[in-house]
């Protein structure tokens, strides 16, 4: 379990499954009865679902429970709508994945100036402090994972050739180390290698930024784009163009895993592990209701998969059982 | 380029002064002078309406109305929110246009840098951290931030924007006359002697760039946040122990910019481990990052910490941080480690606390981050051997910045120094900064000596 990357400030993660609840801390939690709402950039992703899985468990186990699951859709002026909406409520916690960088940290500080105990997920934007306006911030090694898909796509690009970043146009954190570490290791170790970049400023137009960076760049070798949606909208958009170059990607979800699997044009994923996060952040919330000191970055780092060790990984990240069509395409069915 | 002692570049002033007309000022020396006065009115929320402008400047009204559109017209001011009217027409608020310009702003430590971008008041919007191995050399290290400074500006508004660079650099800042300022900490490093890395920086980025030690920018940092008092300490603890120091709001750097060095306090531990400086005993050496690090590596070796046991397996090796987080949750030898640290750490400053009297130290660094047993034993140390006086209302607090107070203090910095009433006055006619003639004279200069640059990152990319 090695960190590549550092915290939002500089931090040195403490791995996350180093933390816990003693006795009298889980006894405590137990008795307090907590109430804790989840605000997520988005609830349908993969990816969504398994960090709020691992969130609901950690806290259920503990007599806490999850009383409001919101939805910000990527939306900057829903998630500060929300956050000073929960800041009123009656409840002990709020978990949060910024959906901004300093445009969000107004909102996210009403939350801790109501006494609401604040757990970041993936960022802490830009002018909050840890243990004033958050107790902690828990995520992946965001910038070890940007190194993985470089890793991983760095075999499929020719010597002198071309490789492109597709990533998101907000300004966030995660998706930020992700291409930063991308070029660093390119850098270093493919220097060869031309670097083109294109951002979709929202989810929808994904496919759109993917066709705009093919069309300009038609000596592509391949394509590291900075998480699985819209990694599957690259893959439709080449595919509509009658391009096949390969990509890799951050998280394994359902579609990315099958097209991995399948031989497709996802080559490589670096994967998290969403439920082991969640549950971390479950548990890292619990230690700061009862009092606990934080460290202020708890982190899990990902690893590579390919087609090789799809279906161990993804029951790894899933925690269940791979799918009847993954085992099916491994001829493992 | 300056250590902060000049605010202008150095090579430029004596041509200036060779220029200056005796007499008489002439109208455009007239008008810098009341431009630069207006906007640090504006800039610094002391005057912000016409009236107010007029009464705090003693400048006419017709002057006023003129340079107010001048400023407007550079771009340095923007008409803002009407104000209360008190017997006639609501006023009309002028405001500092904060995002005129952008400042770079980048902390080299030993195993880490890290680079921000700032408005021109300071405030941060971005920041990024990273692993670096200084012992790569400086033209690998200046490279990395070249590159990460483009891509930053690449996010924020694009080079051009760049005003100035602030620089905090592992150890003083220390220069002679005429001669580059060197990275002291590494000087042991042969390739890092004589290297004009700071020119090199200017070169690149064609804006002035200011240089303090990594100390002295968490200071200022520290000093601009809610933490921040006129007398106070800041402590950095990581692999360096060193102190910023703060009196009557000004930060004391020293003769020799090297005010601070309490890493080099005697403990009279006997230690067997010599420091860097060549003595035995010295704070740094017994309870500095390292030193956590090499006992903590002996109690993995020795399985006398099950935390670091385990820690070691998974990353074969051991740093401050893994004690820190050790101790955190509840590893006995890393707790006492962190105890042991903390005391001497605090007898350390015992006496600094005494002379000083300050009201609030700031504890920084790597190894605050982790809990409250090193707070408590710092604190322990100090109480037990400080004045009571001294410490009757003294606070002892952990930074909450962290490393980001570096990148907060050096955009103080640059900020302070680009709009101090001399430098001001230098460019204000200019719009920028970056325009100076002494600025790009002191470029030319640097250019026929200038190294390799790095290809840009990101070379077909579209402009954004």
């Amino acid at each position: 379990m090695i960190f590549t990357g550092l915290g939002p400030h500089g931090e040195h993660a403490m791995p996350a499954d180093k933390i816990g609840l003693s006795q009298a801390d889980a006894e405590k939690a137990r008795a307090s009865r907590f109430t804790i709402a989840v605000v997520l950039h988005s609830t349908t992703s993969d990816w969504s679902r398994q960090e709020l899985a691992g969130i609901v468990a950690a806290l259920g186990s503990h007599s806490a429970a999850v009383i409001e699951v919101i939805d910000c859709e990527f939306d900057k002026v829903t998630q500060a709508r929300e956050l000073h909406r929960l800041a009123n409520e009656r409840l002990d916690a709020v978990i949060s994945i910024p959906v901004g960088n300093a445009d969000m940290a107004e909102a996210h500080r009403a939350v801790s100036r109501a006494g609401k105990t604040l757990i970041l997920l993936d960022n802490a934007p830009v002018g909050l402090l840890c243990g004033v306006d958050y107790a902690g911030v828990v995520s992946a090694d965001n910038f070890g994972l940007g190194v993985i898909g470089a890793e991983l796509l760095s075999p499929y690009i020719p010597e002198e050739g071309v490789a492109g970043i597709l990533t998101y146009g907000v300004d966030f954190f995660a998706t930020n180390e992700r291409e930063i570490a991308f070029r660093k290791w390119m850098g270093l170790h493919r220097p060869d290698v031309t670097l083109v970049r294109d951002k979709f400023p929202t989810l929808g137009e994904a496919g759109s930024a993917c066709n705009r960076l093919l069309a300009e760049n038609d000596d592509l070798n391949g394509l590291f784009v900075a998480w699985d949606v819209p990694a599957i909208d690259a893959v439709a958009a080449m595919r509509a163009c009658g391009r096949d170059l390969p990509i890799t990607t951050v998280d394994l979800g359902n579609a990315v895993a099958l097209e991995l699997t399948e031989g497709g044009l996802i080559k490589g994923i670096a994967a998290q592990r969403p439920y082991d996060l969640g549950a971390a952040a479950g548990i890292a919330t619990l230690l700061a209701l009862v009092g606990q000191q934080l460290p202020p970055w708890i982190a899990l780092p990902g690893f590579g998969v390919t087609m090789r060790n799809v279906v161990e990984a993804y029951q790894v990240v899933w925690h269940a059982p791979a799918p009847a069509s993954l085992l099916r395409a491994r001829k493992l069915e | 380029m300056t250590n902060g002692r000049k605010s202008r570049p150095a090579a430029a002033t004596p041509e200036k002064a060779s220029r200056r007309p005796i007499g008489r000022p002439k109208a455009i020396d007239v008008a810098q002078a009341s431009l630069a006065q207006l906007l640090q009115l504006i800039r610094n929320g002391r005057a912000t309406t016409r009236l107010d402008l007029e009464r705090k400047s003693d400048l006419t009204r017709a002057i006023v109305t003129d340079r107010l559109a001048t400023l407007q017209t550079l771009g340095l001011i923007e008409e803002g929110e009407l104000g209360e009217a008190i017997g006639g027409r609501a006023p009309r608020h002028f405001r500092f246009r904060a995002d005129a310009g952008a400042v770079l702003v980048a902390i080299l430590d030993r195993s880490s840098i890290a680079v921000g971008v700032a408005d021109l008041t300071g405030q941060m919007l971005g920041e990024h951290h990273e692993a670096a191995d200084l012992s790569l050399g400086p033209d690998a290290l200046l490279d990395r931030l070249t590159t990460l400074f483009l891509w930053l500006m690449g996010e924020h508004g694009g080079k051009n924007r760049i005003w100035g660079v602030g620089l905090a650099i592992p150890g003083p800042a220390e220069t002679g006359d005429g001669e580059p300022i060197s990275v002291l900490a590494l000087g042991n490093l042969s390739e890092w002697r004589d290297y004009d890395f700071v020119s090199e920086i200017a070169l690149r980025f064609g804006a002035p760039v200011f240089v303090r030690s990594s100390v002295q920018m968490m200071t200022m940092g520290e000093l601009k946040s809610d933490a921040g008092a006129a007398n106070m300490l800041f402590v950095k603890l990581g692999r360096s122990i060193s102190a910023g120091i703060v009196s009557d709001g000004r930060l004391h750097r020293g003769a020799n910019e090297a005010a601070g060095m309490i890493g080099h306090a005697a403990t009279g531990e006997n230690s067997q481990v010599s420091c860097h400086c060549g003595s035995r005993g010295c704070l740094e050496a017994v309870a500095g990052g390292d030193a956590m690090a090499r006992d903590g590596m002996a109690a993995a070796q020795q399985e006398r910490s099950p935390y670091l046991v385990d820690i070691l397996a998974r990353n074969l090796e051991i740093t401050a941080a893994d004690v820190g987080h050790g101790a955190q949750v509840g590893d006995a030898f890393c707790a006492e480690l962190m105890a042991r640290s903390g005391r001497l750490v605090g007898e350390s400053l015992a006496p600094l606390v005494n002379l000083l009297n300050p009201a609030v130290i700031v504890l920084g660094g790597t190894a605050v981050q982790s809990g409250d047993i090193l707070l408590a034993a710092v604190r322990e140390g100090i109480y037990r051997q400080s004045h009571p006086l001294v410490t009757r209302d003294l606070r002892i607090v952990r930074s909450r910045l962290g490393a980001s107070s570096g990148l907060l203090g050096a955009a103080h910095v640059v900020a302070e120094e680009l709009f101090a009433a001399d430098t001001l006055q230098n460019w204000i006619t200019l719009g920028a900064p970056r325009k100076q003639p002494e600025l790009l004279a002191l470029i030319n200069v640097a250019r026929t000596r200038r190294r390799v640059a790095p290809s840009l990152p990101l070379p077909r990319e579209p402009p954004s």
